[in-house]
């Protein structure tokens, strides 16, 4: 009796939540994965098949992809030296919490912060200038380079803390003892702390991988309207183009890539101890 | 020697990297043109940037919705994220997954979806959709912050309470909510932020006089490049930092966490 009084009272709380997020999430996706798969005459996959065959769908998916692919080894690249530093270093809290700000500030301002960098009268236009590298302006704004820029400082920290707290799970006691058996830290970092963090670094590579590629402001305003990721080709054909069949495709193949990384995550966190 | 160094440059050159730009555009805010660094030192971008009432306009929109979905989904999260915690029941899993699978879609996609749905297939007004859409964009965040702060709290306190005879709803609001405050408390700011920071949600349901201040700021920027945008974004983080600080003062978060 009071168990079946329990289960009664439970799903009170649960089911407010739960409703709002099936009506709210998962049926407005039904809705567009649906659509995107009617035609005049019932179901079809013409819409696939059309948006697939534009070179802009293809320019914009390769470069979403590619973008997502650099930013990620970029991260792993910076990140393992920097984590491996903030580590070991006594200010280890105050600039693990520095290295948050990113992540914390309002996109549209770090982004635009990035324009007084990278524009055309920008700090490093002027310095190359002034250093007589170059005599007009590098066009440095609305490029794959801005993204990459924009991108990683957004989602560095998510590898970087990944890293961290990998290391932290490796005993500081198998590295010295490889340093006194005679080995260089750069050797010991090779043999030791690399291969033990390596969850850590693949973890982290899916975290800014995942975050790169669905990731709308700062492609939308370091890549301009040329440059497009999926994100910014979603919004142009949805908002520009009204061309409401091939939003709903874009939309669609940037849930399911979502989901196969989250599926990945998930089962990669599962195995690990 | 020499190794210790090389750290010190790395770490440098990072941070330049992570916060070089923000700094940058602090100190822009206060020239006459957009530049750094910065010629002819003036203030009069901030006043002039308050006067703006199209920014004005939109911060008001940003903070009423801001807080209406944070209460909204606060409402939602702290009786699921109690169920969660407090009872062990078939299906617990599932339920945790669905609570966090806003947080898996792209915003973009969510934007996207709740404007096809609600608005152009199901008619309904603009202002609902946005409030809607930031809530189920911050409901996993209360869930998670609250159960968080729950797995702090004894629950044998309530059992106490309840076994003398409270109603389990009074014992909940006299022995529970207050002891898990700060808990409620930091998934409010955090919420709160997360919602005055969206573009993504808000950008695709933004309709005539209901636009959020991040997309007022994405939309002059397209028009106009001038230090304006560098005031508002210091006045901004000014305004987070002030909120997070306030809440800690007055209620000691740090001491709690």
């Amino acid at each position: 009796m009071i168990g079946k009084l329990r289960v009664y009272r439970i799903w009170l709380l649960i089911l407010p939540g739960f409703i709002f997020v099936c009506v709210l999430l998962f049926l407005p996706m039904a809705h567009i994965i649906i659509g995107s798969l009617k035609g005049e005459e019932g179901w079809t996959f013409s819409n696939y098949l059309r948006a697939f065959s534009k070179s802009a769908f293809q320019i914009s998916y390769i470069r979403t992809l590619k973008l997502g692919t650099l930013i990620t080894v970029l991260a792993i690249v910076i990140g393992y030296p920097t984590a491996y530093i903030v580590y070991r270093s006594k200010w280890k809290g105050v600039m693990m919490s520095l290295a948050l700000i990113p992540l914390m500030t309002t996109a549209v301002v770090r982004t635009f912060a990035w324009f007084v960098v990278l524009g055309r009268n920008g700090l490093i236009n002027q310095v190359l200038k002034s250093l007589g590298i170059i005599e007009s302006s590098l066009k440095l704004l609305y490029t794959e380079g801005a993204i990459v820029v924009g991108l990683l400082q957004l989602f560095f920290p998510l590898m970087l803390f990944s890293l961290i707290s990998s290391m932290e799970n490796i005993s500081t006691d198998i590295e010295e003892a490889a340093r006194s058996l005679g080995a260089t830290p750069l050797q010991a970092f090779f043999a030791i702390t690399l291969p033990l963090s390596m969850d850590g670094m693949i973890i982290g590579s899916i975290l800014v991988f995942a975050g790169s590629i669905s990731a709308y402001t700062t492609p939308a305003i370091l890549g301009g309207t040329r440059v497009l990721m999926l994100s910014t080709l979603l919004y142009q054909r949805a908002m520009t183009l009204m061309d409401w069949n091939g939003a709903m495709v874009i939309a669609v193949v940037m849930f399911l890539s979502t989901l196969i990384i989250n599926w990945l995550l998930r089962r990669l966190r599962r195995e690990m101890p | 020697m020499k190794k210790l160094n090389w750290s010190l440059l790395i770490i440098i050159l990072v941070f330049l990297f992570l916060l070089g730009p923000l700094l940058i555009l602090f100190f822009s805010s206060f020239g006459e043109t957009l530049t750094f660094p910065p010629r002819n030192l003036t203030i009069a971008w901030y006043p002039k940037v308050i006067g703006m009432r199209f920014f004005r306009e939109a911060f008001k929109t940003s903070l009423i919705l801001g807080f209406g979905s944070t209460l909204a989904a606060l409402f939602l999260g702290i009786p699921a994220a109690y169920a969660l915690t407090r009872f062990s029941f078939i299906g617990k899993s599932v339920i945790e997954n669905v609570f966090t699978s806003p947080l898996i879609v792209p915003a973009l996609v969510i934007g996207f979806s709740l404007l096809r749905f609600f608005v152009q297939f199901g008619n309904f007004p603009i202002l609902l959709g946005l409030f809607l859409g930031h809530t189920v964009l911050l409901f996993p965040y209360t869930v998670r912050v609250t159960s968080a702060s729950l797995k702090n709290f004894d629950f044998q306190i309530e059992e106490a309470a309840i076994s003398l005879g409270a109603p389990p709803l009074k014992s909940f609001f006299y022995m529970v909510l207050p002891n898990i405050r700060v808990g409620v408390l930091s998934a409010f700011i955090l919420s709160f932020a997360t919602s005055f920071n969206n573009v993504p949600v808000s950008l695709m349901l933004t309709g005539p006089g209901m636009v959020m201040l991040p997309i007022q700021m994405l939309t002059y920027m397209e028009y106009y490049y001038d230090p304006s945008i560098a005031a508002l974004s210091v006045l901004i983080m000014i305004f987070i930092v002030l909120i997070t600080q306030i809440t800690e003062r007055l209620l000691g978060l740090s001491k709690y966490l």
